[in-house]
């Protein structure tokens, strides 16, 4: 019973990563139609960028904040250099799909030329680990997790109460109809990218925390996680990306208990799976309203 | 030198085949295979495990299944047919909804799945050491490593002709059109009265196999197979290769193989490095990278575009040339 509440604890720190990956990229595709395969790697340039201005010796928290910011400005960047050019002139989705793995490339070994392939370390500790009730957990854990409420808390205010959260939604509800109501839509879809960036950006450095290694790949490999969980929670919903991380979270980590940990992936992978056979709206998709 | 054009022109052919095969899923079908060398290293490992037998104790320490000592026609088939296996999981892993993205989303899991777990789990493939000293398809013939290549050269040109011919065969038939036509508007197909799915996986079914022979001569040529082989890159420079070559034309995928694979890949490897080994390599994916964005955004049929009879052209400003697409009859 103690080894359940431990890995249901260990379940919430890998969810909480995931679900701020999962509501970036799921947030990116309501309103774009279209995912981002280099999502992961805008994860890994994220924890980068923290993990270089966390060197300079600046505190860690702003580290983090700094590398969130920078991974928003890449997204953005991207989004007018690259995937701006492809939408007006009508790209097709697969050939979409393709040129955003292409910038996954480009990321990749960009970060391999400017940080070489070597491992990294956070020089940061977590602290000792605290019992908690049932639960073990370490400080810098029980913060990830709060800080990764508070930022889709935050989100979900920004959406449901802002004049410009408003727009997003409808422009991600009907584009059409969002550029008919004079709604700039081209301005929201840049607003998008950095948001996305800066969501994936915090959600690599919290990557990082969590698993202690900071490699060129780190974000390409997490990257079917993240799918996963908005596949379950129903591919361009926010709300159902953050339930799917947490399904997926637990689900990998409680796992571990009965097969070798080795395969936490595999029984990602299985669940998704089963989802898609099973309920490909996702799970927590209502009623009504496909995509 | 002639050793060194000799070793070009095999492992063009085998890039060629995988290229082709490539064609047939993402440039017939517009099924978006972001794993596709994943079912190239299923082939190579099969391939190895049905041929070589017990492992020779002076290689050290080498763990597999199977341990077969069938001759390597039939490893090579054993292969393709894996490959074919796997292709069937994946299809219908995703037969709900067969959309692009999802498929894509897919795949690239099967990917990450199959390297981790042959990468963990010694006994299948020996782990990341990976399979090696798979003996050469010769037997013990007494024959010089130009020899070798040569015959190499010779059985991967034999698949290759096979192949393009089937491709080519795929391309001109009824059910190449399906494809066509299910790649352009699936909606249509159907109202047709085509089986979507049907098309879709027969199409991954053949392009898989073609991925699995190829990988099996890959590893009778270079008689070792290990899972820094098959990272997701390997992939994206056949995807390069095809869409540079231009996607969905048979000639178009060969040009693309033996352009893009030898030219960037394999000639570029006698360049100086910059004193750190990982920035050839990380520069070369950049450029490929930078390169595919280039030909996608301004000339995006390739250097052979598909070619066809016109029956509607689309509206004008779509990214990709006017697609043909003829209904079957």
């Amino acid at each position: 019973m103690h080894l359940l509440f431990e890995s249901i604890g260990f379940g919430l720190v890998t969810a909480s990563v995931i679900a701020l990956a999962a509501v970036g990229l799921s947030l990116q595709v309501s309103v774009t139609n279209y995912i981002n395969f280099a999502y992961g790697d805008f994860m890994t340039f994220g924890a980068y960028v923290a993990y270089s201005v966390g060197a300079a010796g600046v505190n860690f928290f702003l580290a983090a904040a700094v590398g969130g910011a920078v991974t928003g400005l890449l997204g953005l960047a991207a989004n007018l250099a690259v995937f701006r050019s492809f939408i007006e002139r009508k790209a097709r989705l697969i050939t979409l799909l393709v040129v955003t793995l292409g910038v996954s490339l480009i990321l990749q070994n960009a970060i391999v030329v400017i940080w070489g392939t070597g491992a990294y370390r956070y020089p940061i500790r977590m602290g000792n680990a605290l019992h908690l009730g049932p639960f073990i957990l370490t400080p810098g854990a029980i913060i990830l997790i709060l800080l990764a409420a508070l930022l889709m808390f935050g989100l979900h205010l920004f959406l449901q109460y802002t004049r410009f959260g408003k727009a997003f939604r409808a422009v991600s509800n009907n584009n059409d109809l969002a550029l008919a109501s004079g709604i700039d839509v081209n301005r929201v879809v840049n607003w998008t990218w950095v948001v996305s960036g800066f969501f994936a950006g915090i959600a690599g450095v919290g990557l990082v925390l969590e698993t202690n290694t900071l490699r060129p790949v780190v974000g390409f490999n997490e990257l079917f996680l993240v799918f996963a969980a908005i596949i379950m929670g129903g591919i361009g919903r926010p709300y159902g990306a953050m339930l799917g991380a947490l399904a997926i979270g637990l689900a990998t980590e409680v796992s571990g208990m009965f097969v070798d940990s080795a395969y936490k992936s595999a029984i990602a992978f299985g669940i998704l799976v089963a989802v898609l056979v099973l309920r490909p709206q996702g799970i927590f998709a209502s009623r009504g309203r496909t995509d | 030198m002639f050793f060194f054009f000799l070793d070009l022109l095999a492992l063009g052919c085998i890039n060629a085949i995988l290229v082709l095969g490539l064609n047939l899923e993402y440039g017939y079908a517009g099924i978006l295979n972001f794993t596709y060398y994943t079912f190239a290293a299923i082939g190579a490992y099969v391939t190895a495990v049905t041929t070589m037998g017990k492992p020779p104790p002076y290689l050290g320490n080498e763990s597999y299944i199977l341990q077969w000592t069938l001759p390597w026609p039939v490893g090579l088939l054993l292969g393709g047919v894996a490959a074919m296996i796997l292709g069937l999981i994946m299809v219908f892993v995703a037969v709900r909804r067969l959309r692009s993205d999802y498929l894509a989303i897919v795949s690239i899991s099967v990917g990450l799945i199959v390297w981790e777990i042959v990468t963990n789990d010694v006994h299948l493939f020996n782990g990341s050491n990976g399979v090696f000293g798979v003996p050469p398809i010769t037997g013990s013939l007494p024959i010089s490593e130009a020899g070798y290549t040569a015959v190499i050269f010779a059985v991967s040109f034999a698949c290759l002709a096979f192949f393009w011919w089937v491709a080519r065969r795929i391309f001109r038939s009824p059910f190449g059109r399906v494809l066509r036509a299910v790649r352009e508007d699936e909606i249509l197909a159907a109202s047709y009265g085509k089986s979507v799915f049907g098309a879709q996986l027969w199409i991954v079914l053949i392009g898989s196999f073609m991925a699995g022979v190829a990988g099996g001569l890959l590893i009778d040529y270079v008689s070792a197979f290990n899972p820094a082989g098959f990272l997701p890159v390997e992939t994206f420079v056949l995807l390069a290769a095809l869409i540079i070559g231009g996607s969905g034309n048979f000639n178009g995928s060969i040009i693309g193989a033996f352009l893009i694979i030898e030219l960037l890949l394999e000639v570029s490897r006698f360049v100086p490095d910059f004193g750190r080994p990982d920035l050839v390599g990380a520069v070369r994916a950049i450029l490929i990278g930078v390169v595919l964005i280039v030909v996608l955004r301004y000339r995006p049929g390739g250097l052979m575009p598909e070619s066809g009879i016109r029956l509607y052209r689309k509206k004008k400003g779509e990214a990709k040339q006017p697609e043909p697409a003829k209904e079957a009859p």
